[in-house]
């Protein structure tokens, strides 16, 4: 394909709580044996694009290990392959990346050293499937400068997490506005951009010599009047987990069976590192209702409604509903967890009882086993 | 170098159309997955695979070695089928004769030692404890035994040793055994004894390490010892010895125990989502493989990867394997459905009283019934025990809807 792929996974938000207190959104556990970077990398393999960045700040360690390895998305060719690009120190620069326009402007070399001529720029915080040729065929068919990928959520849905546009007949973006107090408007941007490269080394460099940082404030909504910004909207599966709601809300999607169709059985498939880790087990006395259960883990209680990930042990007569259990937690005896998203690693010693009442409850606990 | 090449008639059905170490085991690992992963949990990264029986299998399970991190700059697996020469061109006539034909492949890597393994065993063996054996004994060759009971020695090779381990007598199938110590079919040699005996039997037909090589060096006067081990040990030959192999995995605290995190078993993961189990499923002492969905009923079974199970279906102390499909209200008792096959609605497989069967009593008994790959089986018809079915079968194909116990319905032509 005629682009190179860029993700942004430096962000953190609070949103999130102390659920990225251990690692960046983009490396959050998503359905079972999935991380949230899987979704834009494995579309971007899959759209063939031979050359991705991965832009990381925020506590990057978990996402470092889940990428150590380029095989698994197919990246690790002669031709192209996977970056992950931390800010640096240089001669001209001592700063952190201080928004996502200067994150790529801190890396525009590499982006000057790529031969392809488009750019496809995504976040890793977003559970999708794109063919982004589709988008390019679009970006290029509408002679535009910007192609901003975009959904119209259900009009019940709070929109003011979100980038809300507006676009005319002919879909190019006439108002934008970035995490809007309220909006009557119900379209909103997926963090998923194509431009030309030659343009957006162009519009990151005046930027930066003005002062200015951020992707969608300082590019997108300033440039808006003069280039041709256009929306090119998806009615695929979409969603962005970065925040306690939506991450659970998102995991337990997989629960209904078109969402799995579509991203388990469908082409493409989502791609993801590999975990060497034998079939999940069922002992006598476990009861599975609903539920999506990974490999590696080991069952002996009753599980309902709820999402559990690798290499969980679920001791006797344990109730879980409605929770998602995240890698690598063991469950003593006796443990009842209702509404509840279990962080991973944890310990949670036996007769223990959670239950998130009003809401998520997010369960820390430390882990104990190499303690004990 | 790991013997790779052999069909596993045994096996029946199952070995159809893949080579025995090709076979799945376990929900998500085939037979090759074990000795392939004891031999780079041992340090052994420089591996020759020896093919020749319905390889296309093998070769894509195995690939350039990547699960097993055998995709090396240096040595790494090499896949070594036999191949054309000048003059007189043969199979792979016997396991040994299979190792003089790719003298080459050793000698490309000039090692000291060599390690004669088969693909075809369940166990987790350190070959290095082992080597440093070899070393420590100054031997030309290692064999691996395990005791076995005295009762069943008379079904293995026994080896006699003495208390320092030197081998002093060999006894195949003996009526009277005078040691309870089993060859496993595991050699260490030393290169140049290896080398010089290969060349020395090059002439002999179909030659075999048990038949020819071990006893040829014995007779040479070379130092060969006994390397007892005494971990778990599954030859998988038999239907029967499979599924009971299968089935141990099952218990809460296995004696084989895959979810230890030391020594783990590597396996090319084809297919990675979570498997679900949706509120009418029963999934009661099983292992489940990644990438199912299950509505139905599961007992005491080992249901491969991306396998489905539809509404009302019963599977009870039976193999699934890889992409079967088990449809609405189908039941298996003792039965193993290998790879994609499809079971029809309502199905019954694995009836009745277990009558011997009637062309291959020895390979298809145990009350076990094989459903082969790629067979699909007709809504509503019910199937016996100690049967065996292959191809795309049609109604028309089941008199009265039965497939009595002790019958043979092969459509696809594979059984001999």
């Amino acid at each position: 394909m005629r682009a190179v792929g860029m993700i942004l996974a430096g962000g953190n938000s609070y949103r999130m709580k102390e659920l990225s207190n251990k690692r960046a959104i983009a490396a959050m556990p998503i359905a079972g044996s999935f991380r949230s970077i899987d979704f834009a990398l494995s579309s971007m393999s899959n759209s063939r694009i031979q050359r991705v960045a991965v832009l990381t700040q925020y506590n990057s360690r978990s996402l470092n290990e889940h990428l150590s390895s380029s095989k698994w998305w197919d990246f690790g060719r002669k031709q192209g392959g996977l970056y992950v690009f931390p800010p640096t120190v240089t001669v001209d620069n001592n700063f952190w990346y201080r928004g996502t326009a200067d994150a790529i402007y801190q890396n525009l070399d590499f982006l000057r050293n790529c031969h392809e001529p488009y750019v496809v720029i995504a976040a890793g915080d977003g559970v999708y499937k794109l063919d982004y040729n589709k988008v390019l065929e679009y970006h290029i068919a509408k002679k535009a400068d910007i192609t901003v990928v975009c959904k119209q959520l259900p009009k019940e849905e709070d929109v003011t997490r979100f980038g809300v546009l507006k676009m005319n007949e002919d879909s190019r973006i006439e108002q934008f506005e970035e995490k809007p107090m309220s909006s009557d408007a119900n379209t909103i941007s997926c963090g998923i951009y194509v431009i030309r490269r030659r343009q957006l080394i162009e519009l990151i460099e005046k930027n930066a010599e003005e002062g200015r940082f951020d992707f969608v404030r300082d590019v997108l909504i300033r440039y808006k009047s003069v280039k041709r910004i256009y929306g090119y909207k998806i009615d695929s599966y979409w969603s962005n987990i970065a925040s306690v709601d939506s991450y659970y809300r998102t995991n337990m999607d997989f629960l209904k069976k078109e969402v799995r169709d579509y991203f388990f059985c469908d082409y493409p498939e989502v791609h993801s590192k590999v975990d060497d880790l034998p079939p999940a087990k069922y002992n006598p006395g476990s009861e599975v209702k609903n539920s999506l259960v990974s490999a590696g883990s080991i069952i002996n209680g009753y599980v309902e409604n709820s999402v559990i990930f690798k290499n969980v042990f679920i001791g006797e007569n344990c109730v879980i509903k409605n929770s998602i259990v995240l890698n690598d937690v063991y469950l003593g005896e006796n443990v009842h967890l209702e509404n509840c998203i279990v962080e991973s690693r944890d310990t949670i010693r036996a007769n223990t009882y959670y239950n998130g009442d009003d809401g998520i409850k997010i369960v820390i606990e430390s882990d104990e086993r190499y303690v004990l | 170098m790991l013997l790779a090449g052999g069909q596993g008639s045994r096996l029946g059905v199952l070995t159809a159309k893949v080579a025995k170490p090709a076979v799945a085991f376990g929900g998500k690992y085939r037979i090759i997955d074990f000795p392939l992963s004891n031999c780079i949990n041992s340090g052994i990264d420089t591996v020759g695979v020896l093919t020749q029986y319905q390889p296309l299998r093998l070769n894509t399970h195995i690939g350039i070695g990547i699960p097993w991190d055998l995709d090396r700059n240096q040595g790494g697996v090499t896949v070594l089928p036999p191949y054309e020469k000048v003059g007189k061109t043969e199979w792979y006539t016997g396991t040994a004769n299979a190792i003089y034909q790719n003298i080459a492949y050793m000698e490309n890597f000039n090692p000291d030692y060599v390690l004669i393994l088969s693909g075809d065993h369940i166990y987790k063996m350190d070959y290095e404890v082992m080597l440093d054996y070899h070393k420590s004994h100054n031997a030309d060759v290692s064999i691996a035994v395990m005791p076995v009971p005295k009762e069943e020695a008379s079904r293995f090779g026994i080896v006699v040793a003495d208390e320092n381990g030197q081998i002093q007598e060999f006894q195949e199938k003996p009526a009277e055994p005078k040691s309870n110590l089993a060859s496993m079919g595991i050699y260490i040699f030393s290169w140049p004894v290896l080398r010089n005996a290969l060349i020395a039997l090059s002439e002999q037909e179909g030659c075999d390490f048990g038949k020819h090589v071990i006893p040829y060096l014995f007779e040479d006067g070379k130092h060969l010892v006994a390397y007892e081990f005494n971990g778990y040990w599954k030859d998988v030959g038999t239907l029967g010895s499979y599924w009971e192999a299968n089935m141990e995995l099952i218990d809460i605290i296995p004696e084989f125990n895959l979810y230890e995190e030391f020594w783990k078993i590597y396996t090319k993961n084809e297919i990675i989502p979570p498997q679900y189990i949706s509120s009418d499923a029963k999934v009661y002492r099983s292992l489940i493989g990644d990438g199912c969905e299950v509505y139905g009923e599961v007992q005491n079974s080992i249901i491969g990867c991306g396998v489905t199970i539809g509404k009302g279906a019963v599977i009870r102390d039976s193999i699934v394997m890889q992409g079967a499909v088990i449809q609405e209200g189908a039941v298996l008792d003792r039965a193993i459905v290998a790879e994609n096959a499809v079971i029809g609605q309502g199905a019954r497989i694995g009836f009745g009283e277990a009558l011997p069967n009637k062309v291959k009593p020895a390979v298809y008994s145990f009350g076990l019934a094989v459903i082969a790959e790629n067979t699909v089986i007709p809504p509503g018809v019910k199937i016996g025990r100690n049967t065996a079915v292959t191809g795309r079968t049609e109604p028309e194909d089941y008199p009265d809807g039965e497939l009595g116990s002790g019958e043979t319905l092969d459509k696809a032509g594979v059984v001999s």
